[in-house]
């Protein structure tokens, strides 16, 4: 009976770990056949990325920071241009959309965002593969598309590819730290402190396949400030095609 | 022994800290009309400021959303509804954002978004009833709400992770009981919580309607007019009634029936005679109400679409309303059924002889009855009124099928 309940007060607790468990396979994946070779004079078309900072609560509440939030957003698109040199490739920042224009980005943003996750869950784990993806020996083929309607988002007809990125950060407060410390130190319980959850993806903006993803649900570097800020972003643009220096830093 | 007594005080004033955490509201017949606005509110506090910038960003992506419809008129109506209730000054700080969704519901975001689904316009008969809803959503806003129950919510599960972590310390059985009474009284007190910001913007929302020129006994009958709908629902599919006056545990807002009888009580008694706007209302919404109809057909609940078809049809029965009403028939799609859709879309082209889709329901409807050769005449009708339908190779595949052209 106790242990029963123990297991419970265990479960409740560790549910934040599992995220982290689910993703320990694969985190990388590339289209077979893509290259994207450095200094190819392709333009990378960058789409406003979704980012939120924010702390985790004593309970495991996400409590958003405006002011962390703001930061990290002018740190990351910073740190992004100043990365083009390694990219070997132009980013430029999407313009801002107005009218119908806007409506379409907005929905290819949120179907970008379906599809990196159904990515994530079907694809970087294998067990969970699914029968329409193993069929016809595409067991290991990478084959994610968002549909040629990319075609007609604004600036695609001058950029050549689509980067979309997504970051949430939450920081462990000092409740959390603390119920953490205890939880190990009293009953032996695992809790974790914290939640850094990262993706970052290249859509093919004639075809709209994606041809390139990163997912990532630890993420290293802080966020809110300059140099955390750029290694979040060499880690979200880790193994990005036709990188001049692959960089394998971690945390 | 020691670790165990104190494991028990700590649990014991955690139970009082939670159940203090619900202050029930006041209810003063009539409700008193709001003081004046304080002026345009900015977050303060890491909390609120935080959840307003969470909230731009879902609203920027709202507003690109193509879920939201856009019509100048519609939205420029639903605003003026809002601001005869709340005030101009009030009003200004709301942004409207009309969703093309079939349910009954509208909402207020912390930033002073407003979503108001198109299954509520479709509900609504008049101008004061469409403003009891919305003056009832901006008194969560005018209360800040969202930072309220987000703050009882972290209270809350603060205290649990902790005594999660106290109870496995302690191990014992009495433990593990307490926490889960523990649990119990946190969720239902979090529960209970949300339940009074329901009765408190009700209350708000009234006040508002007391303060205005529309007569402010609607809110009530919103509520009967739900009860209705839910029990004709429940009907339809031969189910017990629901009750409309017990609180379950899991309850999010104050029971319908209780809701109809206070917010009756609480309307100034002096407003009996003022106007609804129940025609303007009507006049707005007449060109959306067949699109809105589709949608709540769509929802596959025969017994509520029969009743608000029917309580559109009392202001007098239009052409539209027979095609819908048709439509709901021919959808369920028993024979019994096709007689009957036959017999609305009759009515309908009968008030108006340009109706495609009637036509093309009352050709359908009568082939499945066997009146074949009236039914071909009806989808001929069709196809010469739209000629370029999207199913139109698939209505002469019908007509073929069936003899001829």
């Amino acid at each position: 009976m106790k242990a029963v309940k123990r297991t419970i007060a265990i479960g409740m607790l560790g549910l934040a770990l599992t995220a982290s468990i689910a993703l320990a396979q694969e985190r990388t994946a590339t289209k077979q056949g893509f290259e994207l070779p450095a200094n190819s004079g392709k333009t990378i078309l960058l789409f406003r990325p979704k980012i939120s900072v924010g702390e985790q609560s004593t309970g495991g509440m996400f409590e958003p920071n405006a002011d962390w939030t703001d930061s990290a957003r002018k740190h990351i698109e910073a740190s992004l241009i100043e990365r083009q040199s390694t990219l070997g490739n132009k980013v430029v920042l999407a313009a801002e959309a107005y009218g119908e224009q806007a409506r379409l980005v907005e929905e290819h943003i949120i179907l970008f965002g379906a599809v990196a996750s159904a990515v994530v869950n079907y694809q970087f784990f294998v067990g969970n593969r699914l029968p329409t993806k193993k069929r016809d020996n595409k067991a290991g083929v990478f084959d994610w598309s968002l549909g040629d309607g990319v075609r007609n988002l604004p600036g695609a007809d001058s950029a050549d590819y689509g980067l979309f990125i997504y970051n949430k950060d939450a920081y462990g407060s000092t409740g959390r730290k603390l119920l953490q410390v205890f939880a190990a130190l009293g009953p032996g319980l695992g809790v974790q402190s914290g939640e850094h959850l990262g993706y970052a993806g290249l859509v093919d903006l004639k075809t709209g396949d994606l041809v390139w993803l990163n997912a990532d649900a630890a993420m290293g570097g802080d966020v809110r400030e300059a140099d955390g800020a750029q290694k979040r972003v060499r880690q979200l643009l880790e193994e990005f095609p036709g990188s001049v220096s692959n960089s394998a830093e971690r945390k | 022994m020691i670790m165990r007594r104190a494991l028990i005080a700590f649990l014991g004033t955690a139970l009082l800290a939670s159940a203090a955490a619900g202050a029930p509201k006041q209810k003063t017949s009539p409700a008193p009309v709001p003081p004046p606005y304080a002026g345009h509110y900015q977050p303060q506090g890491i909390d609120e400021i935080g959840i307003w910038r969470e909230d731009d960003e879902r609203e920027r992506a709202l507003a690109n959303s193509s879920q939201v419809i856009r019509d100048e008129a519609l939205n420029g109506y639903v605003r003026s509804v809002l601001c005869k209730t709340v005030g101009e000054d009030r009003c200004s700080s709301v942004r409207i954002y009309i969703l093309r969704v079939p349910l009954f519901n509208a909402s207020m975001s912390p930033n002073g978004t407003m979503r108001v689904f198109s299954g509520l316009l479709l509900r609504t008969t008049s101008e004061a009833e469409l403003a009891a809803v919305l003056g009832h959503e901006f008194g969560h806003f005018e209360q800040r709400h969202t930072l309220a129950q987000f703050k009882a919510a972290r209270k809350g599960t603060d205290l649990l992770s902790w005594a999660a972590v106290f109870t496995a310390m302690a191990g014992t059985n009495q433990a593990y009981r307490n926490f889960d009474n523990l649990q119990i009284s946190v969720y239902g007190g979090l529960m209970r919580f949300g339940r009074d910001q329901e009765l408190e913007a009700d209350l708000l929302g009234l006040g508002y309607l007391n303060g205005s020129e529309l007569r402010p006994q609607a809110a009530s009958r919103v509520w009967r007019n739900l009860i209705l709908e839910v029990e004709a629902s429940a009907a339809a599919r031969g189910l017990k009634k629901p009750k409309f006056d017990n609180v379950s545990f899991f309850a999010s807002h104050p029971p319908e029936g209780e809701r109809a009888d206070y917010l009756y009580d609480l309307a100034a008694p002096d407003s009996e005679g003022r106007d609804e706007g129940a025609d303007r209302h009507a006049e707005v919404l007449k060109p959306w109400i067949a699109q809105f109809l589709n949608d709540q057909i769509a929802l596959n609940d025969f017994g509520a679409s029969e009743f608000l078809i029917n309580r559109l049809g009392e202001r007098g029965w239009t052409a539209d309303l027979w095609r819908a009403r048709g439509d709901l028939f021919r959808g369920r799609g028993h024979p019994r059924d096709h007689m009957n859709a036959a017999d609305f879309y009759g009515k309908a082209v009968s008030l108006d002889p340009t109706l495609a889709d009637a036509f093309r329901g009352l050709g359908l409807s009568l082939i499945k009855t066997g009146r074949v050769s009236e039914g071909k005449i009806a989808l001929q009708a069709y196809l010469r009124l739209s000629p370029n339908a999207p199913d139109a190779s698939m209505v002469n595949l019908t007509l073929s099928s069936i003899g001829g052209r």
